[in-house]
């Protein structure tokens, strides 16, 4: 082939430039930025919705702590490694939680305390983020205008409406849920949580005043991400954010277990009115 | 031409589909068998029936058959049904809302030393039951549950020997449903309640779900064909599966905590409850089911009723959070005791 | 008293076996029959929980002392279908109780009749809340 006269070859370089910047103009549209996942196209239900349906997991250190933390030596010196507080990563956005002083100083008496004060030593519902993410599985069974979410711990349930937006008559300990769709994603707007709840065993807390907006949204075969929006203007100086991803329960036959736990948390509960107090506080 | 008469044909059947939907959702009363009309059966997106709903199954019919009654399953009508029970034929067991003639009421509020409930709407008339004319849940010419086997008469009565004993002990020596374990109704099978018989069903893909408000327990059933789960698992309401037969959902449940009782008596490890869950019109899912223990009761029996569509919700029965009557009645007791 | 306790808790026994729903719980044991009460004060909190419903009262006693009592009710799920809401009964309303004392002495007692004490009516009267239609139904 005969060298190429200088005008055309500036001409084909000039050509070349701009192909090559245009293939790695379409390589960087489909390549994933590194700050969001891929755009997993979420498999469908039968009437078009994204596919939720299955049995999730948390698998991370949240419900030990939920902000970013390092190991720690458990409230139970007898129970000795096998219940003290692994480092966590953290899983709000920030790092921190915004508490008021006075909310920060009470969280602080809550970890002091917490042996005694956390809801979960005595199987009471975990309310809503924390039933999210505690060590157990929950099933999401998606209807059409209604999901049920099941959680294994105490057998606690939400009843997800999708339909128009109804008012709760009184606070609960799982709240009252409304859902709708944006795009694939799964958006869960709770209210009327009591203040019974924690956010995990190290005493983070809310008050009645707290509502949580959820989004669900598939990132993978059998990955969900979950984030939640927090907002309670009496205990903190802001709205935050709390995000995680939820992973699949894959084995064969995967189904949720009764721990219904009334049975274990009796002795804590009620073990001081016995007619002959028990020996010791173990078996 | 042939597209125009498909297209007539596929929007005669959508008009009388339409019309006998609206005809069905005029009535609320369920006959006692699968009513004959033209009614079409709603279904899921993945084609099963449609079982989705907020119900109530409350009722007034007893659990057992009014002795005098003998083999009659229906009362003729309503008037015959009325008669009867002006007549002092009443049934007896779990399951009725009837309330016990109390000895001591000066208040007339149907208990002494309880609150009154019917100022909380309790069981009142604000209640919606399924009509029906049958004359016991519990089906067939006896209409009640078999007798016991004499090792299930045995077991019961150490039972009942050992609670007379130590039920003042411990929380865990009181009734299981006022340790909000379990309320004794959820089964399966699945029983009308006193109050707050409400219960709510979910269908997703490969699995139904329903809760019972009493008390919160939520069963998510299998029906993928799956096989129970292992049998060292024992569960306050057993492991259920479930699978079609035509537009029929039958649940079958083993595996149940040695401590359950259904109708009065413990069960045993072999125990199987099937139930069958029926859309019979837009409100009305009839629901039948079938106890075979045979270390437990000599032989099955069977029961059915109706629960009719409510809408509204299933209301949050946090009972264990709320059991500040564990306490108070254990510090009674202690109490009493000192005296 | 404790053969009496006993004998009243026969009841209770056989109820393991076939528990009535409206006696789960042996209030025999909680409350005494020998105690009745009529409590008049103001409402401070309505704790809309299960199995039972709890109102806190403030009553003054004669001497102008306050002493604050709790009150036994039913569930409040049915009040719930029945279009009554927390608002229902807000702090501050005077209402009347009778019913039993608590067994172990505390300033607690179920209660059999509630009426306001502005005009003697019946709390939650008429089944339905004036209204009703709440939750979206």
């Amino acid at each position: 082939m005969r060298i190429q006269s200088g005008k055309m070859q500036s001409r084909l370089t000039k050509w070349s430039v701009v192909a090559v910047a245009g293939a790695a103009i379409c390589l960087l549209a489909v390549m994933p930025s590194p700050a969001q996942a891929p755009a997993y196209k979420a498999p469908k239900t039968k009437d078009g919705k994204a596919d939720l349906n299955g049995i999730w997991q948390a698998m991370n250190e949240a419900n030990w702590d939920i902000r970013p933390h390092g190991a720690s030596q458990g409230p139970v010196f007898s129970l000795g490694a096998a219940y003290s507080t692994p480092a966590g990563l953290g899983v709000v956005e920030g790092g921190d939680i915004p508490y008021k002083p006075e909310a920060a100083a009470k969280q602080k008496a809550n970890y002091a305390d917490r042996l005694k004060l956390d809801p979960e030593v005595k199987c009471y519902m975990g309310g809503v983020p924390r039933s999210t993410y505690m060590p157990y599985p929950f099933q999401i069974v998606q209807g059409t205008d209604t999901m049920m979410f099941v959680y294994e711990y105490a057998g606690a349930v939400r009843v997800i409406n999708m339909a128009a937006p109804t008012k709760a008559p009184a606070d609960s300990w799982m709240g009252w849920s409304n859902g709708h769709w944006e795009g694939d994603s799964l958006v869960v707007d709770v209210t009327s949580l009591n203040d019974q709840t924690w956010f995990d065993r190290a005493g983070n807390w809310h008050s009645d005043q707290l509502h949580v907006i959820e989004r669900y949204t598939r990132i993978g075969p059998d990955a969900l991400q979950y984030e939640a929006t927090i907002d309670d203007p009496k205990v903190f100086t802001r709205q935050w954010k709390m995000s995680m991803p939820l992973y699949r329960r894959m084995e064969k036959n995967a189904q949720l277990l009764e721990y219904k736990c009334v049975e274990f948390a009796e002795e804590v509960l009620y073990g001081h009115l016995r007619k002959q107090p028990l020996k010791g506080d173990s078996k | 031409m042939r597209r125009h008469v498909l297209s007539s044909l596929i929007a005669l059947v959508a008009v009388v589909s339409l019309a006998s939907t609206l005809a069905a959702q005029a009535q609320v009363a369920a006959k006692p068998a699968p009513a004959a009309k033209a009614w079409t059966m709603p279904r899921t997106p993945d084609g099963k029936p449609d079982l989705q709903g907020v119900y109530s199954n409350a009722t007034t019919i007893p659990v057992a058959r009014p002795a005098n009654l003998g083999a009659k399953e229906f009362y003729t009508d309503e008037a015959d049904k009325a008669a009867s029970a002006a007549a002092g034929g009443r049934g007896g067991g779990r399951g009725g809302a009837a309330r016990p003639a109390a000895a001591a009421d000066p208040e007339g509020n149907g208990l002494a030393v309880h609150y009154d409930t019917s100022q909380f709407g309790l069981g009142g008339p604000t209640v919606k039951r399924a009509a029906s004319l049958r004359t016991s849940i519990i089906t067939g010419p006896e209409g009640r549950v078999p007798a016991l086997t004499p090792d299930a008469a045995k077991r019961g009565a150490e039972r009942r020997a050992f609670q007379q004993e130590h039920q003042w002990d411990s929380a865990q020596t009181r009734p299981l449903a006022e340790r909000c374990v379990t309320w004794g109704f959820e089964g399966p099978p699945m029983m009308p309640v006193g109050y707050n018989s409400t219960l709510q069903i979910v269908q997703g893909q490969g699995f139904v779900s329903i809760v019972q408000e009493m008390i919160h327990d939520t069963r998510v059933i299998p029906t993928d064909g799956r096989p129970h789960a292992p049998a060292e698992i024992k569960q306050w309401m057993g492991d259920s599966r479930g699978h079609w037969e035509g537009d029929t959902l039958v649940v079958e449940t083993v595996n149940y905590n040695p401590l359950v009782s259904i109708q009065g008596a413990m069960v045993s490890d072999v125990a199987k409850v099937t139930e069958r869950f029926t859309r019979i019109d837009a409100d009305t899912v009839q629901y039948q089911f079938t106890v075979d223990d045979p270390k437990t009761w000599v032989k099955p029996f069977s029961g059915e009723y109706n629960m009719v569509k409510i809408g509204g919700n299933v209301y949050e029965y946090a009972c264990h959070e709320g059991n500040y009557g564990m306490a108070n009645n254990l510090s009674g007791a202690r109490a009493t005791e000192k005296k | 008293m404790k053969t009496k306790l006993l004998v009243v808790l026969a009841g209770a026994g056989m109820l393991l076996a076939a528990v009535p729903v409206w006696a789960h719980h042996a209030f025999a044991a909680e409350f005494d029959e020998k105690k009745p009460l009529k409590l008049q004060g103001i409402v401070t909190k309505w704790e809309l929980v299960n199995p039972h419903s709890w109102i806190h009262l403030d009553v003054k006693g004669p001497d102008g002392k306050i002493t604050p009592w709790m009150v036994e009710g039913g569930s409040p799920n049915s009040l719930f279908r029945n279009g009554f809401t927390k608002e229902s009964l807000p702090e501050g309303t005077e209402i009347i109780v009778e019913g039993y004392r608590a067994k172990d002495g505390a300033d607690r007692a179920v209660g059999a009749n509630l009426t306001y004490a502005k005009d003697g009516k019946r709390l939650f009267m008429g089944g339905s809340a004036p209204g009703a239609g709440g939750d979206g139904k």
